[in-house]
């Protein structure tokens, strides 16, 4: 009993001291984090509004710092340490459910810095901050295709207009999935602000215990959150617009490939389908023709 | 007053004892994956009978027959006909045959390039005709009893009302018939889907496509909470093996013809031309007065692929008198899965079948 004691003694503050100097440094992180510091870097920043980045950023920092915060109340570390015999199990707990926060917090300040849009004024899906993608389409659209865009020279013209079309198709496709995920992902972001936020307020009910409860809460939410966005005009135009990407660029590779079949001698596969059509009609007049005469079928009937 | 505080201590202490117990699940559930595991699927013994094209089908026979009339189940071209044998014990196909009825199955295979030009009315009027006229020659009787899921349920629908004379009795589960509800993300996401720019695109509809779309319906609970539950209980065989067979299931669906899919889409989800009797097939209208046999329709409450609004109106607008809603308290693949169904249900379509044999 006097070891446990002991242990206490020396444990706590140092867990303390740990903690105070974990949330200092995330404090100034949150300083130099993006759309904070870099003000003048657009004008949605200047006009006092986050980036899209800084955004989630600022969500997942409020969630740590709570975490951390409920860690420093009063009795919670004691309780902790009269749960676990040993001091590192708690170190190593606390890690373990830490790590993924700090890996995505590391990975939100890393994508801070590559620059990012204005946000939404609120956060309905119907006023997606989009401004990302427009950017980046329009890199795709008035740089990226301008270098692609080569002239029809001489006989192998053709084969290289085709490649360039498929290349520009396929950065359009990629352009347009970039969007639809971060789309996806937006009602995890949300339904992480609605926990975050449930967290630091509380409620007028008992707290659950269990980690499971609080899963299965989160996922309701989700859930919630995910029905709202299915339902959006913002996810049916995105999704459309996916689709139409990945049309485009099925149609343009196809037609790539179509060239190479026939530089190799071999019917392309318009040709195929051109033949798959006539074998259809033929089967099909045929079957007509064969109940006129009051013929069946000549399908196989195996018993 | 202090707001109740958060046991994080608990929290975490519960956490660790989890993580010790996930770790004593991942021992066990190791000499399982090494071990053999029964996970195939449609494995109810059955007789190859018919073929035409890629489309087959497939006859069971009970050990007693209690029923004259057999019955033609008909599965919607989005995913495979195994949905109704998916696991012993649970299967549809055999809890029929254990009620004395003799089962045939469409296969309709994997439709390659080569269909990507058939038509609703090759499928319809086309080989479900061909193998409703075989099922009448073999069996020497006047009519058949058809049974639908999901859109082969619309199939047979259409089928009953263009050649009422072939149909004893109709049964529909989880089909939908009247397509203008914004109550299933189906139906509102089929309402601006482009269909002629996909299918001039891609020929027939990929089947990997459809997977993923169906995944979308709900994210949380089919990219996530289902595995989660799956690492929760994989020390235990036959959840690994029922898990595994309803994965093969989900992700197989095959490719959909071109031009079907172009009319289902624009005539049925577009449109909504079936229940407006507006619905043509080769220049014949399809009209919903002539199902005039008798009709059970089944559908799921919570179905979130084919809602209860998109369903119950069938019987409002057949030329039959006979007709009864059955609403069960399950979701889409629920209807077929569930322990409910096969206990209740499949007894019950049995004796409805039964007492209208003639």
């Amino acid at each position: 009993m006097a070891q446990e004691n002991s242990g206490q003694m020396t444990s706590e503050p140092l867990l303390a001291a740990w903690i105070k100097w974990t949330m200092d440094f995330w404090d100034s992180m949150a300083q130099m984090g993006p759309g904070l510091a870099g003000a003048g870097r657009s004008g949605a920043q200047a006009s006092g509004k986050t980036a899209v980045s800084a955004d989630p950023w600022l969500a997942s920092l409020n969630l740590w710092q709570a975490f951390f915060s409920l860690l420093t109340e009063p009795g919670t570390v004691t309780a902790v340490f009269q749960g676990i015999q040993a001091p590192s199990k708690i170190i190593l707990r606390m890690a373990q459910a830490g790590w993924g926060g700090y890996f995505y917090l590391h990975r939100q300040w890393l994508e801070g810095w590559q620059g990012g849009g204005s946000p939404p004024a609120n956060h309905g899906y119907e006023n997606l901050d989009q401004e990302i993608y427009q950017t980046c389409n329009e890199i795709l659209e008035y740089d990226f295709r301008r270098l692609l865009n080569l002239p029809h020279l001489g006989l192998t013209g053709l084969p290289p207009e085709r490649v360039t079309r498929a290349t520009e198709k396929f950065s359009h496709f990629q352009a347009a999935m970039a969007e639809f995920i971060y789309l996806l992902y937006l009602p995890v972001k949300k339904s992480l602000r609605t926990m975050g936020a449930e967290w630091m307020n509380g409620g007028p009910e008992k707290p659950p215990e269990d980690f499971k409860e609080y899963y299965k809460k989160w996922l309701k939410i989700l859930e919630g959150h995910y029905m709202t966005l299915f339902q959006s005009a913002e996810y049916t135009r995105t999704l459309t617009h996916t689709l139409h990407a990945l049309e485009d660029f099925t149609t343009a590779k196809q037609e790539l490939l179509d060239e190479a079949m026939a530089a190799l001698g071999l019917p392309s596969r318009r040709e195929m389908d051109d033949l798959y059509r006539e074998i259809y009609l033929l089967k099909k007049t045929t079957k007509q023709l064969a109940q006129k005469i009051g013929r069946t079928e000549p399908s196989r009937e195996e018993d | 007053m202090d707001r109740p505080k958060i046991p994080v201590d608990l929290i975490l202490a519960k956490l660790a004892a989890d993580a010790e117990a996930a770790k004593h699940r991942l021992e066990r559930a190791r000499d399982i994956f090494h071990g053999p595991l029964a996970t195939d699927i449609g494995t109810t013994p059955y007789e190859l009978v018919y073929q035409e094209d890629r489309v087959r089908l497939k006859y069971y026979r009970p050990d007693a027959a209690r029923l004259k009339t057999p019955l033609l189940l008909v599965h919607g071209l989005f995913n495979r006909e195994t949905l109704l044998d998916l696991q012993p014990g649970r299967s549809v196909v055999h809890n029929l045959l254990k009620e004395g009825t003799e089962v045939y199955l469409i296969d309709w295979g994997s439709p390659t390039r080569r269909d990507q030009f058939l038509t609703l009315d090759d499928h319809i009027n086309g080989y479900l005709d061909d193998i409703v006229e075989f099922i009448r020659r073999r069996h020497g009787v006047p009519k058949v009893n058809l049974m639908g899921v999901c859109l082969g349920g619309t199939f047979a629908v259409i089928y009953a009302a263009l050649h009422p004379e072939k149909i004893r009795n109709l049964i529909t589960t989880a089909t939908p018939t009247h397509f203008n509800t914004p109550k299933g993300l189906l139906h509102i996401w089929m309402q601006e889907i482009d269909v002629d720019r996909l299918v001039n695109a891609f020929g027939n509809l990929p089947g990997n496509l459809v997977n993923a779309a169906f995944l979308l319906l709900n994210p949380p609970r089919l990219l996530l909470d289902k595995y989660m539950g799956f690492l929760e209980n994989m020390d235990n065989k036959d959840f690994v093996e029922n898990f595994i067979r309803m994965e093969k299931w989900i992700f197989d669906s095959p490719d959909v013809p071109g031009e079907t899919l172009r009319q289902v889409v624009k005539d049925l989800y577009q449109d909504n031309l079936l229940v407006q009797g507006k619905m043509k097939l080769e220049g014949r209208r399809v009209d919903l007065g002539q199902v005039t046999m008798p009709l059970l329709n089944i559908y799921g409450q919570y179905d979130h692929l084919v809602p209860p609004e998109a369903c119950e109106v069938l019987t409002t607008k057949v030329g039959s008198r006979d007709t009864e809603n059955v609403c069960l308290d399950t979701g889409h693949v629920g209807i077929y899965v569930s322990s409910r169904f096969q206990r209740e249900t499949v007894p019950q379509i049995a004796a409805w079948l039964l007492a209208r044999e003639g």
